[in-house]
């Protein structure tokens, strides 16, 4: 041992280097604050002009500072207000829809599937979302239309006579697009939240005989609340959101705040669209404000940490 | 599976039901590659197999020159987000305070697109006008541009749209990272981005590839933000959905659609074939070096 | 330890100033002061969440200290980070690098120095000698057993020829049969390498096992420190007393004080116990220890008199049979439950719950404490 212990490397006198060592460390502190501060730059500040600028005045091709409520009298007294509510209405009814078809797959392939395996099968619902939503929903217009996929498929069958119209350029044409669209959120934010129900639950409940309707009201749901609120928001959100569903999709009245938005952008509006952002962020933030005091979001991330 | 006296045709059922879901929201883009080879184009009565379209879309100048675009931004966005990622992700873990950091990196994937791109839009507008201005009264032109709508404002916008999406799957193979690991290498000697570089690193690599390849496929798609934020350039999604909006959907369009579904179906295939042949060798390796050991 | 007339002329190798460390309102140390000379094995010892961790983690350098310093060798060290200190530590578990090989583990700290890899390999292969793990080279981490895992963090810490060695509950995560075994490895390995050894845990048989001298850390405070024996025997804190061995705490008041011994009114009875050196004063609460295998037990013959200031009158509980040892425990007057521990089968007829006995004791077994 002799030999290990004499001319050491890391005996008590190192001092070379000690200062350089400390700047570097803290030079590589400043450098974790890089990414939130680009956010608050690029994202947390601009969000919040929006309120800014929705007072801003209008002019020909660009807006001037002033104080008015012009654009949200536009907004609110126009049949925008009415589109708006529309859109909210058939947002949630899409909103319900995926939660139906796509919660109990969360469940199953937390419950049922191996460990190892459960991730990849996750990746499954990766598999269409990764492919441009845009692109999703102009395929649709194929799959809808008159003598689309669908109508042709039941026609084949004989299930139907008449080639279904009202699946197209109507606001049920809508709901299935945001349906197909945001139906794989609704698993990924139910399999995250569904890491909240140990998997020791449910034999409990076998154990105990307890019935489907309990077991998913007194159990599941209560655990996993946090991430099914996420999730139903994200879609409640997008649907009011993007303007492409309702633009490519929709009919007469099938307009929501995103393509309120677009249209006042083109139009050159830019207060009106600022307003309507405005209006989108309150209601985002007021929504998550809500879950959080209900079921403290925070807790979604908590299996991660 | 785990349940042994589980009815096996209700498992079944229930892994039919999930995968005709998974079928049912590729139908689109599955019946949108099936008219891509159909010469008769949409609507025809019969079928014939060709790869005319194809043809077409690759000797168009304009949508290769758009490629060439997309794939410069998707690099460039690529580059910035995932490391902003890493970092933010092991902020997030050290973090005191988690609320902040998460708002900030997660609330953008709240953020509809027309929203996000519109509050960007006017906001770097605003600043370019901001930034002129005060050229003006400083007498030099040196901060006219910083701001005008190129391939900057896209590079920024994507970020935004994207840094969520690597912000997450960063944070989830990191969870499975022992810190003690950091610090034993700090104890050898290492500084902390040794330790990161040597140590770390390797461990969480799968998840900084897949957060990669997340960024380059959520550009590649992406339509919405681009096409607001981005300067006099076209990338292959918006040639592909103004040529769309202008003339509806030509044979052509089939074409380009099924090109950009297959690109990205096949970086996620390979992806998932890729983990699930390592998962399995390592495994399998792990059991054969494993022989039981009795000694302590 | 040949060297310590050397060790008198060098600083000592750890050296704690009046340290403290915060979270926010949640104080983790208290103006600990330690010093801990080169070459001793120094074990920390205490509850969970005590602090002795925070304490071994601020030497290392993983925490900053709030107030306070550290010096190792004489030199302050409290700004540098873990890597550019004489240290290295061993850690509870998880801590080796499971994407490399024992060999590449056991090499990295060298390969970090700039060592070329020939030669980092021989010498990380000679450790491995060391310590026992000659021919698992080329196992992953995952492969080992959980005492071997801990002898690979060992071989990684012990080859950088660092000067001090901490280890934080090295042997917290193994059986206790293969923890009795490693603890006397640590103490030969140590004795071998001569280097310091800091060792965290909670276990008073380990403490005991591998210790030169021992700390008692717990709520943040140093409570008392001294030679292994020294801290078993004769506990100076009540603490001490009720967390090393199985010592009887019986509290009562001061009835009589004369010159080196006083006399302690517990439960009725008056029991006499050396002052050493303690100030006490008539009326004073303060408490007496004494280890349960240094009391005997005898049924009391009739006489209720209070005896001779060594011995306590209880009622007889239940026998408690731990194998090579039997625990009586005995109720007092007041409701306290005193436990006398005999060899098994050492007494052949044992009391009934409810017969009368007599507690007795050689008189310099008891021990008082003031605080």
């Amino acid at each position: 041992m002799a030999t290990l212990t004499t001319n050491s490397p890391g005996g008590a006198a190192r001092p070379a280097g000690e200062f350089s060592a400390v700047w570097r460390a803290r030079l590589g502190r400043c450098a974790f604050y890089l990414p939130l501060a680009f956010m608050v730059v690029f994202f947390a500040l601009p969000m919040a002009l929006t309120v800014v600028f929705s007072f801003f005045e209008r002019t020909m091709f660009w807006m001037e500072p002033g104080f008015t409520l012009f654009s949200y009298h536009n907004f609110f007294f126009s049949a925008r207000l009415e589109n708006f509510l529309t859109s909210m209405k058939y947002s949630a009814v899409a909103v319900v829809i995926c939660f139906i078809f796509g919660f109990p797959i969360a469940v199953f392939i937390r419950r049922s599937i191996p460990q190892v395996a459960q991730h990849r099968v996750i990746l499954l619902f990766i598999l269409p979302f990764m492919v441009s939503e845009i692109i999703r929903v102009f395929a649709l217009r194929p799959v809808l239309q008159r003598n689309g996929l669908v109508n042709s498929t039941l026609l084949d069958w004989g299930l139907i006579d008449e080639p279904i119209t009202s699946l197209l350029y109507t606001h049920t044409g809508v709901v299935i697009g945001e349906v197909l669209s945001f139906l794989p959120f609704i698993v990924f934010a139910g399999f995250l939240a569904m890491e909240a129900v140990p998997k020791y639950i449910f034999e409990v409940c076998d154990d105990l005989g307890v019935g489907f309707r309990r077991r998913f009201q007194d159990v599941i749901l209560p655990l996993a609340a946090p991430g099914i609120f996420a999730g139903a928001v994200f879609i409640f959100v997008n649907g009011l959101g993007v303007a492409l569903l309702p633009n490519i999709l929709g009919g007469p009245g099938a307009v929501n705040a995103g393509l309120i938005a677009t249209q006042a952008i083109t139009a050159l509006d830019f207060p009106l669209a600022m307003a309507v952002s405005a209006i989108m962020m309150a209601t985002l933030m007021g929504l998550l404000y809500l879950g959080h005091r209900l079921f403290d979001l925070t807790k979604i991330l908590t299996p991660l940490n | 599976m785990t349940d042994e006296y589980a009815n096996p045709w209700l498992y079944r059922l229930k892994w039919l039901y999930m995968l005709l879901l998974v079928v049912t929201l590729m139908s689109p883009v599955l019946y949108v590659m099936y008219i891509s080879f159909n010469a008769n184009g949409f609507g025809a009565r019969s079928y014939d197999f060709t790869l005319e379209w194809y043809r077409l879309v690759f000797s168009d100048t304009l949508l290769l020159n758009a490629l060439r675009w997309t794939l410069t931004l998707a690099v460039v966005v690529t580059c910035i987000t995932v490391p902003f990622a890493v970092l933010a992700a092991k902020y997030y873990k050290t973090a005191q305070n988690k609320l902040p950091v998460v708002f900030l990196l997660l609330a953008p994937l709240f953020v509809p697109p027309d929203i996000l791109g519109s509050a960007l839009l006017v906001y770097f507008k605003s600043l370019n006008a901001s930034f002129i201005w005060l050229g003006d009264q400083l007498g030099t032109t040196i901060f006219d541009g910083w701001f005008r709508l190129s391939f900057f404002t896209a590079v920024v916008g994507l970020i935004i749209y994207t840094i969520p999406y690597a912000f997450i799957v960063v944070l989830i193979t990191m969870g499975r990272y022992r810190t003690e690991q950091t610090e034993a290498a700090r104890a050898c000697g290492a500084d902390g981005w040794r330790a990161f570089w040597d140590i770390e690193f390797p461990q969480i690599r799968a998840g900084v590839f897949s957060a990669c390849s997340f960024c380059v496929i959520l550009v590649f798609n992406e339509y919405t933000r681009t096409s607001l934020l981005k300067g006099g350039f076209d990338t292959f999604t918006t040639v592909l959905i103004s040529q769309m909006l202008n003339t509806g959907m030509s044979p052509q369009s089939y074409a380009m659609s099924s090109m950009v579904a297959f690109t990205a179906i096949a970086i996620i295939g390979s992806i998932i074939v890729f983990t699930l042949i390592r998962t399995e060798s390592l495994t399998r390796m792990a059991r054969a070096k494993a022989e039981p050991v009795m000694s302590s | 330890m040949s060297e310590t007339t050397i060790a008198k002329d060098m600083p000592p190798a750890v050296e704690v100033k009046n340290l403290s460390k915060h979270y926010g309102p949640v104080k983790a140390l208290r103006n600990v002061d330690l010093t801990i000379a080169a070459g001793e094995y120094f074990v920390l010892l205490g509850p969970s969440g005590g602090g002795k961790t925070t304490l071994l983690r601020t030497i290392g350098g993983f925490h900053k200290p709030t107030e306070g310093e550290v010096l190792l060798h004489g030199q302050e060290m409290g700004h540098l980070p873990p890597d550019k200190r004489p240290t290295t530590m061993v850690f509870q578990a998880y801590a080796l690098f499971p994407h490399m090989t024992v060999l590449q583990n056991v090499a990295y700290g060298l390969k970090v120095a700039g060592m070329d890899r020939r030669s980092s390999e021989e010498k990380a292969a000679a450790m491995m000698d060391v310590v026992g793990l000659s021919g698992f080279a080329e196992r992953k981490p995952h492969e080992l057993s959980g005492g071997q895992q801990q002898r690979v963090q060992l071989a990684r810490a012990l080859v950088l020829d660092r000067d001090i060695l901490l280890l934080d509950e090295p042997l917290a995560a193994l059986d206790a049969q293969l923890r009795k075994d490693m603890c006397l490895e640590l103490k030969h390995l140590q004795e071998k390498v001569g280097i310091t050894f800091i060792h965290v845990t909670h276990n008073q048989e380990e403490a005991m096992t591998v210790a030169d001298r021992i700390a008692l850390v717990a709520d943040g405070n140093l409570v008392e420190q001294g030679k292994a024996r020294d801290i078993y025997r004769a506990p100076v804190k009540k603490f001490t007393a009720s967390f090393v061995g199985e010592n009887n705490i019986l509290s009562g008041k001061i009835s009589n004080v004369n010159g080196v011994s006083c006399t302690v009114d517990v439960a009725g009875s008056q029991l006499v116990v050396a002052k050493r050196g303690q100030e006490v004063t008539h009326g004073q609460p303060v408490d007496l220890s004494i280890r349960s295998e240094l009391v005997q037990l005898s049924r009391a013959n009739g006489s209720n008199n209070s005896g001779d200031g060594h011995s306590i009158l209880g009622s007889y509980d239940e026998a408690v049979y731990l194998g090579l040892t039997t625990s009586h425990l005995v109720r007092l007057p007041n409701g306290v439950e005193m436990t006398s521990r005999t060899i098994s089968d050492a007494v052949d007829d044992l009391p009934t719950p409810g017969d009368p006995v007599r507690l007795h004791w050689q008189p310099e077994a008891i021990r008082l404490h003031t605080s």
